[in-house]
């Protein structure tokens, strides 16, 4: 069915086994090998609010269903979230960029994915409606588990929320040492801001593909107080990121590979993005 | 469930599961250009164009496309001839099941990328399009002669 706003939507998934349809990418894999079989299928694709983008003088807000391409394209996340407009751009390839949805890449919560960790590093909330209104959850605290989210069987991610700081710096990279299509083995995502003095204020660190879950490294942090972190510095917090993580052993390598390699692209992606004292 | 959308060019309208692909949609209309290979998403074999741009068929539901402009590569051999015969001249295919989706992904490039783009960018746009006879190097130069215009 196709509900034509979100009120009737989450009526629609009030019912039993009822499941959410965006771009269909994941949906139409799942129901393509028998995986899953819902009663009803409450597609998103008719609800024209779902679909606006809104920007602010210090925030974006994304509708769940901008597809990935779109995000990738928006003049605005190119300028001021280029970690987020390179992870939307390394989404797998044109034809699911095409089609899948900025929702449910964040409902699907495959810990693989590219946006979450670009988002959950550049501080974006998930804005979640539900029959008993609407609420807010970091994009870091959204996923639980493999493919498990917060978002109750009820509820609907209706968009994400991301601050546009000034003066920001993000990063994004993908290590993906099978074919260029295939999954990461891991990426890593940064965003660093400095005050006018050129000092850093602020930075964040999160890892995608060595946990259930998308991994936020708080030591990042510590990186903040002067212009240029040293080289030391960095690799600590890149040091505490491998150990933070939790990786399984799977085709895209094995645990301690992926232990290692998480180091690795932490450290190049933090020193990528504070290179160059007091740069914007 | 009653399903209508315009389908290379013409306006259709059919009875679908609404579970059922684009693929086998289309395929059951007998436009059998659409080829089924991975079901995945991952090889570009079901390649179509929805509204402009290339989707893998084979993870479209058909009741997304409700509305919507369908394009297969039957009609767009006949809306862009030019693509074909950029295939035809540079020897883009060897055993030819990967072509359909090759020249839909090219016809798609040529709005998408535009001319003037490099062959990174073209190598990049073809990222999941298979060929398992390894003919990419042709494939790609049928793709920059195409979006070359
Ligand atoms: C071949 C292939 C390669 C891929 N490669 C990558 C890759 O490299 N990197 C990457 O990040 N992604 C990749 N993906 C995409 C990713 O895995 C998901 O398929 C995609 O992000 C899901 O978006 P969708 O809109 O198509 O969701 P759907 O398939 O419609 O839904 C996916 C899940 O999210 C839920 N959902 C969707 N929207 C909402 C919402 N608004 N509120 C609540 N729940 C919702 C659905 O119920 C479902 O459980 C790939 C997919 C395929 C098929
Ligand atoms: S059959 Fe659809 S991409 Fe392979
Ligand atoms: S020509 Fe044979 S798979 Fe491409």
């Amino acid at each position: 069915m196709a509900p034509a706003g979100v009120p009737d939507a989450l009526e629609a998934l009030g019912a039993e086994s009822s499941v959410v349809l965006a771009g269909g990418t994941s949906i139409g894999l799942l129901l393509g090998q028998a995986l899953i079989e819902p009663s009803t299928l409450v597609w998103l694709g008719r609800i024209p609010s779902l679909r606006e983008v809104a920007v602010e003088d210090d925030r974006i807000r994304i509708g769940a269903t901008v597809t990935v391409r779109e995000l990738a394209r928006h003049p605005v996340v190119r300028s001021r979230l280029p970690a987020v407009a390179t992870a939307a751009g390394s989404v797998g390839n044109p034809r699911i960029r095409a089609v899948a949805t900025v929702g449910g890449a964040l409902g699907h919560a495959d810990p693989r994915q590219d946006l979450p960790p670009a988002l959950a590093a550049s501080g974006a909330t998930v804005e979640i409606a539900g029959p008993g209104g609407t609420r807010r959850v970091d994009v870091a605290r959204l996923a639980t588990g493999l493919m498990e989210t917060v978002v109750a069987p009820d509820e609907l991610i209706t968009g994400v929320d991301i601050p546009l700081p000034e003066a920001a710096r993000g990063v994004y990279l993908r290590f993906t040492p099978a074919s260029a299509a295939d999954w990461p083995t891991v990426s890593a995502a940064a965003v660093s801001r400095r005050g006018p003095d050129g000092i850093v204020t602020d930075v964040s660190l999160a890892l995608g593909g060595v946990g259930p879950t998308v991994l936020t490294v708080p030591e990042a942090g510590e990186l903040k107080g002067s212009v240029a972190p040293s080289e030391e510095d960095i690799r600590a917090v890149a040091d505490a990121a491998g150990r933070r993580c939790d990786p399984v052993a799977d085709r895209l390598g094995s645990a301690a590979y992926k232990r290692a390699m998480a180091a690795v692209w932490a450290r190049r992606a933090l020193q990528a993005c504070l290179e160059g004292a007091g740069r914007s | 469930m009653r399903l209508r959308f315009t389908l290379n060019g013409e306006p259709q309208e059919l009875d679908a599961s609404p579970t059922a692909s684009l693929t086998e949609v289309l395929r059951s209309l007998g436009l059998t250009g659409t080829k089924e290979g991975c079901r995945i998403g991952v090889c570009g074999l079901c390649t179509v164009l929805v509204d402009d741009l290339p989707v893998s068929s084979c993870l479209f539901l058909a009741p997304c496309a409700e509305g919507r402009q369908v394009w297969t590569v039957e009609g767009l051999a006949r809306r862009d001839p030019a693509v074909v015969a950029a295939f035809v001249e540079h020897e883009g295919m060897q055993c030819g099941i990967c072509t359909p989706g090759q020249v839909v992904m090219a016809s798609a490039a040529r709005s998408e990328l535009g001319a003037g783009a490099a062959e990174a960018e073209i190598r990049e746009y073809l990222i999941g399009n298979l060929c398992r006879c390894t003919g990419y190097q042709s494939i790609v130069m049928a793709l920059g002669s195409v979006v070359a215009g």
